[in-house]
Formats: structure tokens, sequence, C-alpha cells
């Protein structure tokens, strides 16, 4: 059935756009910075993967696994040369500067990787797996255990460990953290590797089911903004419903109404949410005067 | 009261409109005043985004769907409806300003990094209507072959850089001067509380959200007909024009010129697309210095080229 | 002096918040030229009922006449149209101006030609920003801002940046100044010379609300005082009168004596 098939897809993209929400959202929540360059940290871990295997020779998961760490690592340099120093700033200036980062690693990547499409061959991304009508790739399987078990991972890791319990902490109240004895600055960091590893780790699941170019970035921070929107700012459950609501709408909108309706829904939903309920589709309506 | 910085005052403004008027003949190839021409539109969108980004203090990520939109009402409506070629900018404008109210009323009422999505969200969806509207905008393809602007009596044919360049000079000028009034108006005021203390501007009766509301459609409406001074010259349009290539090159245009003021992007257009063209053999290189420009200007420099300038001038005053 | 419509009128005024009442059926008038006070303990509801006043809360219950006209409902932008200004208890300014863009910004409401008359280089906005301009100038000297009307307001030492803020209320050209803890902060030096300015609005014809806590300054400059506590008015007179109500005395009882 088309539907099911369509769902299945849903859900796949969905779970991706989950990963690259759910860092959004706690950089957000626990540092307080909306970053513009957040997708290029998906594309970093998609062209880390490739290059892994094509370069290096590894294999797919080794390849992964090492784009989500080197793409984690870069996301703390990130945050100790960029982010950090310009924490008193105005939040126009830390907006703008995010943009500016942006701009700078799709270019870069532009330069270095050249602006021509790469194909991620996994040995995943063309085998598949049929249950009656429905075919899908494994890796889109792939995409969605992965995701779903990395955030299950990540909701246990802030509700029960230490350092998930300080974000909380920095997160509901940066000035009481830091004087409670948060050392906030390690807080940071460490939530900066975490979203940059998950983003990461969303490039190189979802980058084999499609192609490869530089600036896919701003496709992948422009998902994660639509997920955020409708989730509202800082909330992991919302990017997780979010995620999976859009992932959902744009596959069944694609196939039953048209491509252009599956390309705009998200921009609509950004425009709707934002104007009706800015907060977020799942908390409580912003209070008036 | 301070004097007023020479930069600011009417006779440097004079002096370089003759500068300007004087430049093509000193161009010693049509590639050259090709690229006086491109720099006499950006300057013009630049001015506009300034409005926002400048006055209001407001991040903007929509802006590029106005010039793209005022392109294609220009091009829609002397070729589909088959108006007279002048009432092309005309209608850019209108339509681009009607848009920009409309989405103007809704939006700003949203302040800072979410009207930036919010924005962004608008900008992205024009875009992707433009893309997919077939039947009217002919999609990804664009629309060529736009009739330039012409003057046959007078044998001025405005597709030739050489007789655009006076043309867009003209209505640069016209841009120039609009802005400087607002700067030396309460209105100009007003924006720059609202920017600077929302709260007290309020407290001394300024009512934020129209002046917003105002500021917002006379820049789209400019940006408008910028847009179709660019459709009637390149004489091809694609909904690129609306995506994020173009509206990071004009926010690099704005901050890296100097934001706030009236000189700063006229300013921030030319180094653009000087070093646009003479660093050509640099390639993708180019944009990522841009992007650098940005980042440093953002962090070290936030009034721009022009603040460098008001520093030195400042200096030489004191001694 | 008392005119027979007060300048402003508060009845029953009333704040909810969710199930805590912050003000609760305060009733009061201030008759054109007074200067009157409002004073209690920390906590009591002053605040909110001058963020009321201005506009930029909305009473739950309750009126608010001002110059005979209801204005109950209307936000902070159009009371102050109507001629109330306001200072606010965190200095408020506009940090990257000079002294005097800070202060010609607050001439806004009394100018009526903008941009589209700038475009048009009508003689009249000429005119006008000349006489703004000059306004500014007038105010300046007035709080004694003037040798410093280039300096931007941030670089401004504290007492100094208060001042410039009743400067830009009073470049509005108020009616009404309502004055939210102007003497925070300030020696007994400052506060005896916000005293003597505080008169000096006065007969410039201006009518004056504040809140505050030094008593020095309250009872040195006030014609009225008016007490609230735990949201109510519980006392209204002259300040010899409030002093010695025993119910003033017992809800400041542990935190400030109250000074004749």
């Amino acid at each position: 059935m088309v539907f099911l098939q369509q769902l299945l897809n849903g859900l796949a993209n969905g779970m991706g756009y989950v990963l690259i929400a759910v860092g959004l959202t706690l950089v957000f929540g626990v540092l307080r910075v909306v970053n513009f360059a957040h997708g290029e940290f998906f594309m970093l871990g998609a062209y880390v993967t490739y290059y892994g295997m094509t370069l290096i020779g590894m294999d797919y998961i080794s390849a992964l696994l090492v784009a989500t760490l080197v793409v984690a690592g870069l996301g703390i340099l990130a945050n100790r040369f960029f982010f950090q120093p310009l924490k008193k700033e105005h939040e126009f200036t830390i907006l703008l500067s995010s943009l500016g980062l942006a701009l700078l690693l799709t270019h870069l990547a532009e330069t270095i990787f050249g602006a021509d499409p790469k194909y991620v061959d996994t040995p995943y991304s063309d085998a598949t797996f049929s249950l009656g009508d429905i075919t899908v790739t494994q890796q889109r399987i792939g995409v969605i255990l992965v995701a779903s078990a990395m955030i299950a991972a990540t909701y246990w890791f802030i509700k029960h460990t230490r350092m998930g319990k300080m974000m909380q902490a920095t997160a509901q109240n940066p000035e009481g953290a830091a004087l409670s004895g948060i050392n906030t600055k390690y807080v940071h960091a460490y939530t900066f590797a975490l979203a940059c590893a998950l983003a990461a780790l969303s490039g190189a699941l979802v980058g084999p089911t499609a192609m490869l170019y530089p600036t896919v970035g701003d496709w992948a921070v422009l998902k994660g903004f639509i997920v955020v929107v409708m989730g509202g700012l800082g909330s992991v459950t919302g990017a997780l419903l979010g995620g999976l609501i859009l992932g959902v709408a744009e596959s069944l909108g694609g196939g039953y109404i048209s491509l252009g309706f599956k390309e705009a829904i998200g921009y609509a939903i950004i425009i709707v949410v934002l104007l009706l309920r800015p907060n977020g589709l799942f908390n409580p309506p912003a209070s008036t005067k | 009261m301070k004097p007023v910085p020479f930069f600011e005052s009417a006779k440097a403004w004079w002096f370089g409109l003759l500068l300007a008027l004087l430049a093509p003949f000193a161009a010693f190839n049509d590639y050259l005043l090709h690229m006086m021409v491109l720099w006499g539109i950006y300057s013009i969108l630049a001015l506009s985004l300034n409005i926002i980004v400048g006055f209001l203090g407001e991040l903007t990520f929509g802006h590029a769907a106005f010039f793209g939109i005022g392109a294609y009402a220009s091009a829609l409506v002397v070729m589909g409806l088959g108006l007279p070629i002048w009432l092309g900018p005309l209608a850019a404008g209108l339509i681009a300003g009607a848009f920009g109210f409309a989405i103007g009323y809704v939006a700003l009422r949203i302040v800072g990094p979410q009207f930036a999505i919010l924005t962004l969200g608008f900008g992205a969806i024009i875009q992707t209507i433009t893309n997919y509207w077939v039947d009217v905008t002919r999609g990804p393809m664009g629309i060529s072959q736009i009739p330039p602007f012409k003057i046959e009596a007078l044998g001025l044919d405005f597709s030739q850089a050489s007789h655009m360049y006076f043309l867009v000079l003209a209505c640069l000028t016209l841009a120039v001067y609009i802005c400087r009034a607002l700067q030396s108006s309460r209105t100009g005021r007003a924006y720059v509380a609202i920017r600077e203390n929302p709260e007290l501007a309020q407290s001394i009766g300024i009512n934020t959200f129209k002046n917003k509301w105002l500021a917002f459609t006379v820049a789209t409406t400019m940006a408008g007909v910028g847009g179709s001074l660019y459709g009637h010259y390149l004489r091809v349009i694609t909904p690129d024009l609306m995506s994020l290539s173009y509206m990071s090159a004009l926010i690099i245009m704005v901050i890296v010129g100097g934001k706030g003021t009236t000189l700063g992007p006229v300013i921030g257009a030319m180094v653009y697309i000087a070093l646009l063209e003479s660093l050509r053999a640099f390639g993708n290189l180019r944009l990522v210095i841009f992007a650098a420009m940005l980042i440093l200007c953002v962090i070290f420099l936030p009034g721009g080229l022009i603040s460098v300038w008001l520093r030195w001038q400042n200096r030489v005053r004191e001694n | 002096m008392s005119s027979l419509i007060p300048l402003l009128q508060a009845q029953k005024l009333s704040r909810h918040f969710g199930g805590l009442i912050a003000v609760n059926e305060v009733d009061f008038e201030v008759q054109a030229g007074e200067i009157v006070g409002l004073i209690g303990p920390n906590g009591a509801g002053k605040t909110t009922l001058f963020n009321m006043l201005c506009g930029s809360m909305a009473p739950t219950h309750g009126k608010i006449i001002f110059n005979g006209a209801d204005c109950t409902s209307l936000s902070a932008h159009d009371m102050a149209q109507r001629g109330m200004a306001r200072t606010f208890q965190i200095t408020s300014l506009f940090p990257h101006l000079s002294v005097f863009d800070n202060v010609l910004t607050g001439t806004y409401r009394r100018q009526h030609t903008g941009w589209w008359a700038s475009i048009q280089r009508q003689a009249r906005h000429k005119q006008e920003e000349a006489e703004m301009a000059l306004q500014a100038s007038k105010i300046l000297d007035f709080v004694g801002l003037s040798d410093r009307q280039d300096d931007l307001a941030m670089t401004l030492p504290y007492g100094d940046q208060r001042k410039l803020e009743i400067a830009i209320a009073l470049a509005t050209d108020p009616q009404l100044l309502l004055l939210d803890e102007p003497a925070a902060g300030m020696n007994p030096d400052e506060g005896a010379k916000l005293v003597g300015m505080i008169k000096d609005i006065r007969q410039r014809g201006v009518t004056v609300i504040l809140v505050e806590h030094h008593m020095k300054v309250v009872m040195g400059v006030c014609d009225r005082v008016i007490v609230i506590a735990s949201g109510q008015k519980i006392a209204e007179g002259v300040p010899q009168h409030v002093a010695n109500h025993p119910e003033v005395i017992r809800v400041y009882l542990g935190r400030e004596k109250v000074h004749a």
C-alpha cells in the first residue's frame, strides 16, 4: 500500500530530522544560542563518512563512528573559539555570527570537497527489505533504528547521568547553576559536542539516502528550525514529536498532494506555529500581558 | 551639538554624486560599466535591507524574497499583461510593498531570533511557490528575454550598461535621498529608539509596532523596485534570486559596509562587487573570504568599514 | 490650586495574577500641580499600580481616568501621547546615543512632521527640527547636563544617568510625570538636589507622582502621600499626618522608621 510506504519513508526522514533538531534545541536550552551553523555539522558528518570510506577505505560503520567523534570535536572547538567568547554579546551579534560561521563552513566545504554532488555508497543503501507491498532500503531502516536508539540514549543521559542533570540545571537557571558550583563552561562544551555528534550522526545516516552536496547544511538547519519551532525551543520531547510529524507530513503530502506541497509544508508550519503558538505546539500557549 | 561628520553632510553626497557621474568615463571597458550597474542595483537593495537591519535593528532572512517578487512582478506585468514597460517598476514596488505590508503586519509583533526564523520561513515559502507555480513563473527555468527599458526617441537602450548606469544612478540617488530624509526626521529617531530600547521608546509615545510596520513596508517596496531594475537589465530572472545566497550577500554588504548609516550599504555593495570580480581567480574561496569578513565585522567592527573612517575623522578633528 | 476635575483618577483599580491579588481596589485622585508620593513596604503592589497607571500593564478591574478621559485600556505609548511620562526603576536610557540625542528623541510626541515631510523638505519640518533641538538644549540646561551633551549615555555616572532619564521624560512635555524610585542609590546630597529638581519640575507646570523609599525625599517634596500595603491603600494625607498614622507605623515597623 502506498500509504504505508509513504509513512515508513516519512518516519525515516523524520528520525533524521529529530537527530538534527535535538542538538539544535539542546544548544538553545543550555547555551541560549540559536545556532544557524548547526546544519553544517550535519554536512560535515556526511562528508567525513564519505571520505572515510573512499579515501581511507574504512567500512561504513567505522566511518560513521569516526565522523561522529570528529565532528563532535569540531563542535567543541566551535564552542570554545566562537560561541563562548561571544556569550556576553547581544542576541543580534550571536545570530549574525552563527550565520557567518555557517557560510564560512559551507563555502570552505565547497572549496575543499568540490561543489559536485557525491554519492555515499554503503552496503545498506541499495539492499532493500520487503514486507508485502512495502519496500524500503536497509539504510532507511538503519536510520530509524539507530536514531531511535540514540534518542533513547540521549533521554536516558539527560535524565540519569550527572552531566545530564547539570545540563538540565544550567538550562533552567544559568546563574543559579553556576552559583551552585556547576562548571557551566564544561557543561556548555559537553552540550555542544553532544549536539554536533547527533547532527553528524544524522548526516552519516541520511547522507547515503540521497546526494551529498556542500550546501546541504542549509537544508539541514532549516529542517532543524522547523522541528524546533514546532516542538518548542529547548524541548527534547518536542523535537522528537515535531520531527516525526514533519517527516510524515512531508512524505504523505509529497505522495498525495504534490512535490511543491512537500517542500512548502515545513515553511508553512514555521509561519503558522510562530504566529499562533510561539512556544511550540506541545507547550502551553504564551501568556498575554 | 556635535558637528556633522563630513561624510554625512550634504556636501559629501553631492561630491559623491559628481564622482559617480564621472566614473563611467574613466571606465575603460564595458565590463567595468556592467559592474558599476550591478553596484548601483545592489546598493539600492542593501539600502532597503539596512532600513530593517540597521535602523530597526532586526535581523531578517526573508528580504531577498521581496527583491525576487519585484523582479517577477515587473517582468510578468510587462510581458504577461502587456502593460507599458515603465509601469514595471511601479508594479514591482507596489506588489512587493503589498507583500511587505501583509507579512509585516503578522510578523513584526515578534522580535529577535524568532523573527529571523519567521522571515526565513516566509522567504522560503515564497521561493518555493515561485519554483513550483510553473504556469505563471515558469518555475526553475525562470523568465528570460525580459524587455529592457528603452527611450526610442532619445536612442536610449537601458540594456546597455553605459545607459543603464545613469538610470540606476538616478534611482540610487533617490534611494539615498529617502534614507537621509529618514535619518534627519523624528521617524528616524523613533526607529533608533525602538532599536536601542523598545520599552523606553513606548514610554515616550512611540508606537513601536506601527513604526516597524511602516519601515518594513518601505524597505520591501524599495527592494521590489530594485528587483525590477535588475530584471529589465539582466533580462533573465530565476527563483534563485530569493535564495540564501542572495540574502547572505545583501547581509554582508550591509554589515561590512556599516549598518545604520546611509553610506555604509553603498560602500558595502562596492566592496562586495569589487572583491567578487577582482578575486575571480579564487573561485569559491571568495565566498569564504566574504563569510570571514562578515564574522570579523560582527565581532570586531560592528559599525562596519564606515566606522573606521569615522574613527579616523574623529581623531583628525581632535588634533 | 485645586481644579474641579482631577488630572488623574484611579477608581477601584485592581490587578490579579491568577489567584494572587497584587492590587486591591485602590482609589485615589491627583490634582493638577500636586506632587504626590506613593509609598509602602516592598512587595506592597506599588510597582504594579505604577505600571497600570502608565499603561504597561492592564488592570483586571477598575478605571483610570486621565484628563477626564477613560484611559483604562490604553497602552504605554498611548498614555505617553496623552501627556503622561514616566521613568523606570532600573535605569532605562538609549545607551549608545549621546546625551543630547537621548533627550532629542524624547521630543517625539511634540513633533508633527516626520519622514514624509522630511522627504518633501517642508519648511515646517525644518522649523520643527530646529525647535525640538532648542527644547532639548533647554531641558539639558534645566537638569544640568549641558556640559555632557555629547557624551554617550552609557558613559555617564549613575547619578547623571538618572538625571538624563528625567530629562528624556520631560522632553515629552508631559502634564503628569511618574517617577519610579528616582532617589534609588543616591546619597543624601544627591537626594536633596533631586528634591530641588522635582520642585522645579512642578514650577514648570508638571504634576508629579513618585514611588519612593527614601523617606527624606518623600517628606521633603510631597504635598500628599498615599500609602499602599498588601495591595491596598491604607492611608492618605499630608506627610505629617501619614507619618503619625498608626497603620502606617505598623506596616513599617521593623523596616524603616518614618521621619517627619
